[in-house]
Formats: structure tokens, C-alpha cells, sequence
């Protein structure tokens, strides 16, 4: 089962996926061989513990290691504010979540893993967040990739996804963004700094509520670059909780940003910025213009919405929000328009400051879609996730360009995807010497033909040559044989005769090898050909033309060729 | 990246709104159908050419910038495959087709934009034309006044109106040689009778749909040597005003910009010259446009990868060097790797409601649509 998420636009049941489109009968985890997580955005792990602990599954859960530190918080997180702020009831809990996450087995890059004797997975880098991973599903010589969420652009913090050519028999990747072509990251950063400018020249704060782990650090690195060139003076600040939270996971998982950070990084922390510092709640207080990052990213509790709610009646401030947030945050409310809210102790609190979205969230568009398939080179691609009447132009496109079948099957549809599977078979040496001995040299380009034996035993399959096999299956062998007469009509001697086929056949059988043995017959490759004098007419002679059954073609050829008589002009 | 980043950094003073995007293919042509929806094509390869019909970012949709639009991007609403390079498209208004045009030779291709049951835009039918000797592609505009037209030709020697649906044909005009064998560099229809036509030579020609005396000679071509190559554009008339009350612009390979108004042709209204890099690029994406909701603007493109866009109410006819109200740079900057050619603008447009905002298009596939600011001490 590949991810399993939530559904962010439900209140009910209806965020959940419907398990029993995998098995109507029987237990979850008899059906399923593993789980695999893709990276830790709700929509691809919102409904694990759900799933593992409320429905029942008690397989195995594949992640990377960052997806397995960083998933725990977020579900946690999302609980609380389902469950404490909106009282819902039919939810996981705590506990359920520490058990879920007793079944999750962490892998690494590039590591091939084994299910079971038949499975094995391998996980492949995908940007977009940290942690997130491609996963290459094997069995035998068949094998599926699944991409998730990935991003072909590399960013200011993560790198760009990588496939190896491994030609999978099916690639199934997202295709929400496949329609869109997006506006340059450079532009997006020029936005938000003229937002941030702005609001800073004239006297107003700007509160950039953040995840630990999200853009944060980029947007930083871009403040910070932005001031020193501006000689801008507002200050800057970072809530501690975040530095703490973020330098502990960079430092973990320093092998999955990209090799900017990774520089910064060792020659320094991650957060020693000349014009952004520390921030200390007293600050929130302070007069004139700055900038403030704070935890948590949806401003549904904490610092960042304490400093929310002071600065919210002020239309000089602005509040950016970076990312996604969950319905019944604070966040969620402003995004949506909402101009009131009713905070604790039934207080409205009035919103004036301007509310400003940016994302900054990196997905693969067209573009990077067919460079991923172009990489890949699978069999067959399988679009998820967009609506089919909007998907014609780019099934039609990737079938063009790369000569595959492209599906894209609706919810609860089953889509058949025949496979070539190749079965490797061992050659034995001396079969490969002898056929390769036979005829012309081998060519690279011109398919040959060969014979041989194809023995199954022990789940291996071999090639052998007949003689092998019949030897190790305790057989005998036989050889038929087949003798032919042919008369001719010749009143010479016999030796006379047989010089008189020699030379007819040498002549007419070129590329052969014909011989004249001493004893008086005739070879033609391994055929022989004899001649005897008819008993009862001394004017004729018969010709004895015998072959083994593997001659048979140029038996019978000759046959023919001699049936038609001598030419009479041969000596 | 030095460069690149310093120019994004001026771009916050210069520009109320930027965006820089990057298509799979370059295009050549930007056209608005709909009034809100943005066409482009490619016309690189032999075949497997995309035509994209593409929504803006709402940014783009409202009149006035708004404070909340996460959406920066642009999203294909459908998309056909072209066998051929698409040098020139046009939406056949009150319908859902389009024609295309392209090399090699001067016949048109119809399409069906139909985004309702599906999102691929199919390929209907062919207007054939007869290929005299060295036919380049036809250049086209169209109309739907008594009926979906299409205006096409590729010389000035045979104009044509056709009926897009039923393929038929309702006009034709034509000049006699010597100037018939004039390759056009632009035509237009001015109103449902009045047809405008630019010779490669600078050469106007009027045509009236109700008169079967064919194309007459409005304005001769500038004198100046043959081997500059001339373009045309035309400003569509507000409700109610006559066609040619609107000056039309004339440009030329050399920079030349020559303004006529079409009743008194036998002057020039104004001449300058735009400030354009010696010697030129080539005459292949020469454009010229006047800004629909700004009085006097036109802008200037196809020397370089930059945008000019002057302001040409101060202009006279004494053809000297006018200096551009703004230029815009963001093409030289491109995102690939800086050894290749610099990127030449193929193409621009100008929003049809916001008066500042431009559509613009270079050979490196990059699409950028940008509103600069009206620099101090000018009004307007």
C-alpha cells in the first residue's frame, strides 16, 4: 500500500481512505505485505495511525529516517488541534500514534531492502521535503516506482529528485501539478520581499509564522542576503524554539539538503545570521517596524499566535503564511477571509492586519514530469490524482513522446498492465562453444538460432546441450537415422560413379564441405553417400544417401538434387 | 548570477508585479482569446509542436492587484499537437476554432478548442491554397461579423477571406506585379469591410470587402533601402469610433518607427527612431503593438531580448532617436546555462485591461509577464 493519507477537505469520516477497497474479507495485514510512507505531509500520512491501530494492520511500515523522526510531530500535532480544539471524538489518539510508530521500519537512499524473499524496495531521493523518497517496489525482474511527492528543480535547501535509469514496468506519478506551469522561484522570492519591504518601510511588522523543518531556513538565508544589500536596520527576529528543533534535525539529517546547506552548515551554524536575532517575547512589544519568524506554522497555538494576536488589529502589519494549514487553525480562518475570530473566553478579535499567502511548496510541473519519465525510461506511466477530462492533452503527450501507455484510473478503478518479464536463463559453456563452432562467426547484429535443452530444477532455468540433459536426467540417447536409395542410371564402374557424383555435388554444393573419403564414399557435411551397383542392372547404380534426423533438411535436399540425375557432360 | 540577481533586486523598484515563467518549447505567438485566456505555441520542431491554451494566474484575471492570490501560475486548460511549426494562430471569435499558420507552405489548419468534455485540441479541418512558387506561410487574422472569416495570405499579389467552417471563399484581392510578388509581413481586419495589409517593404494597402476593385495603394513604402523588412500594428478602435481614426505604426528592421494616420496618408503623423542594437538581429520576430488601455503607447520588440515601450504623443516627424518610457531586461537574464546565444524576444502583448501589464515571449522558451512602473516626473 503506497501512503496513506488524509483527506483535508473532510470533516468526517470521508477524510479517511476506504480501506475496504483493498479487501472486503479478511485481516489487513494477511492481504498486505507492507506499508510505504512517502514523506510527512498529512495527505500522505494524516491517516497511519488510523489505519494501523483503529482498522488493524500489524505488517511492517516503511519510511526514511527523517520521515520516521518528523511524522510523529505532525500527527501529534494535528491531533490536538482535531481533537482538543474541534472536539472531534472518532480520532487516533496519543498512544495510538507511539504504537503506530512502533511499527515503522526506517530505510535509507539507495538501500535495498527485503520485504520478504520475493519483495524488496528501494528508496530514491525526491526533494520537495526533507525526508522525502521514491520507492522502487521489485519483484523478480518486474518492478513498480512510485514517485510521492517529488521536485525536479532543486531549491535553495533541497536538491533535485534523482532516478537511475531503471526502467520500471510502471512509474506512478502525481499529476495534480502536471497542468501547471509555475512561476520562477526567483519571482516568488521577489514577491515576498517587495510584501516584506513594504510593510517594513512603512513602520509595520510582519509576522512569517514557520514550521522548524519547512522554508524557514530559506527564507532567512533570502532576508538576510536582502538586508545586507538594502542596508536595511529593522530587525529581524527568529523564536528560539525553532533554531533549537531546527539545527537538531539539519544536523541529523544532514545528507538531505543539498550541498549549499551542507557548506553553511559545517563551516557554521545553520543560524548565525549577522542581521537575525534571537527573539524574546517581551520584543513583540517593542515600537517601529520588524520582521518575526515564529512557531508554531498554522497559528494555532504558542508563539506565533500570542504575537498574532497583538499585532492582528494593526492594518500597518502583514502576516505571511508560508504553507498549507489545517481547517480549524487560526491560520486556515484568516486564509479563508474570515475577518473576526473567537478566541478563547468568547473574545472576538478583530483582524486588520493584511493576511498575505505564499507558496513556496515545490512540486514537479509538466516539464519536470516528462524529464522524470525521461530519466526512468518506464514501460508504462500511471497518472494519479487529477481529474480525467483534464488529463487527455498530457496522456496523449507523454504516449507521443515516449512511445508508452499512459493510464490514469478513477478512484476504486482496477487498471491491467500486461508485462514482458524477462527470465534470465544460464547458457552452458560448452553448448555456447559448440553452437557458436557451427557455421559462420557470431554477429552482434544477426539474431542465431540454436539448440538446446531448457532444464527447470531448483528454481533455476538452464540451457544445456541434449547430451547434457539426457545425461542428467539418467536417459539414453538414440540416434535415428534415415537411408535413402536413389538409382542412377550409369554403367560405369562404382568408384567411377562416385567421382562422378563428387564432382557434380562439389560443383553445385558450394558453400558445403563435400569429401571424398579413401574408402570410397562421399561426405557431404555429416551426410554420407554411397554407391553400390544394382543387383540385378548392371546399367544402373543406387546411391545410399543417409542422414541422422537432425539433418533431415539437407538430407532431403539432396535427395532431390540427386533424384534428377547426373549432368551429362560431368567426367 | 551575479547580474541576474542585482536585476531582481532593481526589479523591486521598477515593477508592481513580475512573473517569469519558462515553457517546454518557445513561442512565437502570445494571443488573448476569451479575454482572459492566453494562447502560445511552439514552432522549433518539424512536428510534435504544442498549442496550449493557458489560464493566467488571477493576479492577472483581476483589474486591481488583490491582496490574497497565493496562485502564480499559469495552467494549461487544454493543449493540441501541431504537425507542423505554428508561426501565426488566431481564435475565430463566437466560436470555439481557431487557425493556424505556418511553414511550409501558405495553407491554414483548424482547430477545435471544445474544454468541455475533454482537454486536447483537436485538429477539424485544412484551408488549402494555391502554392505558387516560393509561398512562405501565410500571415492571418480573423473576424465574425457576417460570418466566422479568416484574412490570409503570404504575398500581396492574392489576399484571401475564407469561411473558416464551411471553407469556402467570400473575397479576394491582389496588387499586380511588379509589387504583387511583395512578401506581407502583417495584415488586419479593421472592421467587418476595411482590410489593412503591410508589405515586408513598408508598403500599406487598403482593401474594402464591398468593392471588387481589389487592394489599393494607401501609403508607398518608405523610402529608405529595400533590405530593411517592415511590420505593422494596429490599434483596435474603442465603441463607436471609425477604424481609421486609429494611427497605424510601422517598424522596421533598422528601428524605424513611422506613425500614419489613415485618412490623411500623404504624411507621416510621426517618425522616430527606437534605440536598437547594430547591426540587427534579423527581421524574423519583429513586433510592434499599441497599449489598448493607455493613449499613445506602443512597444517595441525583436532586436534583442529586451521590450522597449515609448510613449509616442511627444514624437515628431523628424525621425530622431526617441527615448524609451521603459525597457524591459528580464530575457538577458536567462535561467539556463550563459554560454548559449542570448535569448532574442519573439513576441509581445499587452493586457487588454491593465494598462501597464505586458505578455512577453523569447527564444529560450521563457514567458514573462510584467507591470513596470510609470517612472517619476512622467504622468500618465
Amino acid at each position: 500500500m503506497l501512503d496513506c493519507g488524509m483527506h483535508m477537505g473532510y470533516n468526517d469520516d470521508r477524510r479517511f481512505p476506504d480501506f475496504s477497497y483493498i479487501t472486503q474479507n479478511g485481516r489487513l495485514t494477511d492481504f498486505l505485505d507492507c506499508v510505504i510512507i512517502s514523506h510527512f505531509h498529512l495527505d500522505h500520512c494524516g491517516a497511519l495511525p488510523y489505519f494501523s491501530e483503529m482498522v488493524g494492520y500489524d505488517g511492517p511500515i516503511y519510511m526514511t529516517h527523517p520521515t520516521k523522526a518528523i511524522c510523529p510531530i505532525l500527527l501529534e500535532d494535528y491531533r490536538k488541534i482535531t481533537v482538543d480544539k474541534k472536539g472531534e471524538t472518532n480520532f487516533f489518539t496519543s498512544q495510538m500514534i507511539k504504537d503506530c510508530m512502533k511499527k515503522v521500519v526506517a530505510v535509507h537512499l539507495h538501500q535495498t531492502v527485503q520485504v520478504d524473499e520475493e519483495l524488496e524496495i528501494k528508496a530514491y531521493y525526491a526533494g520537495h521535503v526533507l525526508g522525502a523518497a521514491m520507492f522502487q517496489i521489485k519483484v523478480g525482474c518486474e518492478s513498480v516506482v512510485y514517485t510521492g511527492d517529488y521536485n525536479m528543480t532543486p531549491d535553495r535547501h533541497l536538491g533535485a529528485a534523482w532516478l537511475d535509469k531503471c526502467r520500471p514496468d510502471l512509474l506512478i506519478t502525481e499529476s495534480t501539478y502536471a497542468t501547471t506551469i509555475r512561476d520562477s522561484k526567483r519571482c516568488r522570492e521577489r514577491d515576498f520581499l517587495k510584501k516584506v519591504h513594504e510593510t517594513v518601510e512603512r513602520g509595520g511588522k510582519v509576522l512569517i509564522p514557520v514550521f522548524a523543518l519547512g522554508r524557514a531556513q530559506e527564507l532567512c538565508i533570502l532576508l538576510e542576503t536582502f538586508w545586507e544589500r538594502m542596508n536595511l536596520k529593522a530587525p529581524i527576529y527568529f523564536s528560539t524554539g525553532l533554531t533549537e528543533k531546527a539545527n537538531h534535525y539539519y544536523k541529523l539529517f544532514i545528507t538531505w539538503t543539498n550541498q549549499k546547506i551542507r557548506k553553511t552548515f559545517v563551516q557554521r551554524n545553520m543560524f548565525e545570521f549577522k542581521h537575525i536575532k534571537a527573539f524574546d517575547r517581551a520584543f513583540a512589544d517593542n515600537p517601529g517596524p520588524m520582521v518575526v519568524f515564529a512557531t508554531p506554522g498554522m497559528l494555532h497555538a504558542g508563539q506565533s499566535l500570542q504575537i498574532f494576536r497583538k499585532w492582528a488589529g494593526n492594518e500597518k502589519n502583514m502576516v505571511i503564511m508560508p504553507g498549507y494549514c489545517v481547517q480549524g487553525t487560526v491560520g486556515h480562518k484568516i486564509l479563508s477571509g474570515q475577518r473576526k475570530l473567537e478566541m478563547e473566553g468568547r473574545q472576538i478579535l478583530e483582524v486588520k492586519m493584511q493576511v498575505e499567502y505564499m507558496s513556496f511548496s515545490a512540486h514537479a510541473d509538466a516539464k519536470g514530469i516528462m524529464q522524470l519519465i525521461r530519466q526512468a525510461e518506464p514501460r508504462n506511466v500511471l497518472l494519479v490524482h487529477g481529474e480525467a477530462k483534464k488529463m487527455e492533452f498530457l496522456k496523449q503527450k507523454i504516449e507521443q513522446e515516449f512511445h508508452v501507455s499512459c493510464f490514469m484510473p478513477a478512484n476504486g478503478e482496477t487498471t491491467t498492465i500486461l508485462t514482458n518479464p524477462c527470465i534470465p536463463v544460464d547458457i552452458s559453456l560448452g553448448l555456447l562453444k559448440r553452437e557458436t563452432a557451427i557455421g559462420a562467426a557470431p554477429d552482434a547484429k544477426r539474431p542465431r538460432l540454436m539448440h538446446g535443452t531448457l532444464l527447470m530444477k531448483d528454481n533455476s532455468f538452464r540451457l544445456v546441450s541434449p547430451e547434457q540433459a539426457l545425461k542428467e536426467l539418467g536417459l539414453a540417447e538414440h540416434q535415428l537415422r534415415f537411408t535413402c536409395r536413389v538409382h542412377i542410371q550409369d554403367p560405369r564402374k562404382e568408384h567411377e560413379t562416385v567421382l562422378r557424383v563428387y564432382n557434380h555435388l562439389k560443383g553445385v554444393l558450394k558453400d558445403y564441405s563435400v569429401q571424398h573419403l579413401p574408402d570410397g564414399s562421399i561426405t557431404v557435411e555429416s551426410i554420407l553417400i554411397q554407391a553400390t551397383a544394382h543387383s540385378e542392372d548392371q546399367g544402373t547404380k543406387v546411391l545410399l544417401v543417409s542422414w541422422t534426423y537432425q539433418d533431415e533438411e539437407l538430407g532431403s535436399y539432396l535427395t532431390s538434387l540427386l533424384k534428377k540425375g547426373l549432368p551429362q557432360s560431368t567426367p | 548570477m551575479e547580474a541576474a540577481d542585482e536585476w531582481l533586486l532593481q526589479s523591486l523598484r521598477l515593477y508592481r508585479d513580475l512573473h517569469t515563467f519558462e515553457l517546454q518549447a518557445p513561442t512565437r505567438l502570445i494571443e488573448w482569446a476569451r479575454g482572459d485566456r492566453v494562447c502560445v505555441a511552439g514552432y522549433g520542431q518539424s512536428d510534435g509542436n504544442e498549442i496550449l491554451q493557458l489560464i493566467p494566474p488571477p493576479t492577472l484575471l483581476t483589474k486591481e492587484t488583490q491582496g490574497l492570490c497565493p496562485e502564480r501560475d499559469f495552467k494549461v486548460e487544454c493543449g493540441g499537437f501541431s504537425e507542423r511549426p505554428v508561426y501565426s494562430l488566431k481564435y475565430v471569435p463566437d466560436t470555439s476554432l481557431l487557425v493556424t499558420s505556418g511553414p511550409p507552405d501558405s495553407s491554414l489548419q483548424v482547430w477545435q478548442v471544445s474544454a468541455e468534455d475533454s482537454d486536447v485540441i483537436k485538429s477539424v479541418s485544412t484551408i488549402a491554397t494555391e502554392n505558387g512558387t516560393g509561398q512562405s506561410w501565410a500571415k492571418i487574422d480573423t473576424i465574425s461579423a457576417r460570418a466566422p472569416w479568416v484574412l490570409h495570405g503570404s504575398r500581396l499579389d492574392r489576399v484571401q477571406i475564407t469561411e473558416v467552417e464551411s471553407r469556402k471563399n467570400v473575397y479576394t484581392a491582389g496588387i499586380q506585379a511588379p509589387q504583387g510578388s511583395e512578401e506581407l509581413s502583417s495584415l488586419a481586419f479593421l472592421d467587418c469591410n476595411l482590410l489593412l495589409l503591410c508589405s515586408a517593404t513598408g508598403r500599406l494597402c487598403l482593401a474594402d470587402t464591398r468593392q471588387p476593385q481589389g487592394l489599393t495603394e494607401a501609403v508607398p513604402a518608405p523610402s529608405v533601402p529595400s533590405s530593411e523588412h517592415w511590420c505593422m500594428g494596429t490599434r483596435h478602435a474603442a465603441q463607436g469610433s471609425q477604424p481609421s481614426s486609429q494611427p497605424v505604426a510601422r517598424l522596421s528592421s533598422r528601428g524605424l518607427l513611422a506613425l500614419t494616420d489613415l485618412r490623411k496618408t500623404s504624411e507621416f503623423l510621426a517618425v522616430a527612431k527606437a534605440r536598437v542594437p547594430s547591426p540587427g538581429s534579423g527581421a524574423e520576430f519583429l513586433c510592434v503593438s499599441w497599449a489598448p488601455a493607455l493613449e499613445g503607447y506602443l512597444a517595441v520588440s525583436g532586436f534583442d531580448g529586451t521590450v522597449h515601450v515609448y510613449d509616442t504623443q511627444s514624437w515628431d516627424s523628424s525621425g530622431r532617436e526617441a527615448e524609451p518610457i521603459f525597457v524591459h531586461k528580464g530575457h538577458t537574464f536567462g535561467g539556463a546555462g550563459g554560454s548559449r546565444d542570448p535569448p532574442l524576444v519573439t513576441v509581445h502583448t499587452w493586457h487588454l485591461q491593465k494598462p501597464r501589464t505586458l505578455l512577453s515571449a523569447a527564444s529560450d522558451g521563457s514567458l514573462h509577464v510584467w507591470d513596470w512602473v510609470q517612472p517619476c516626473g512622467k504622468c500618465g
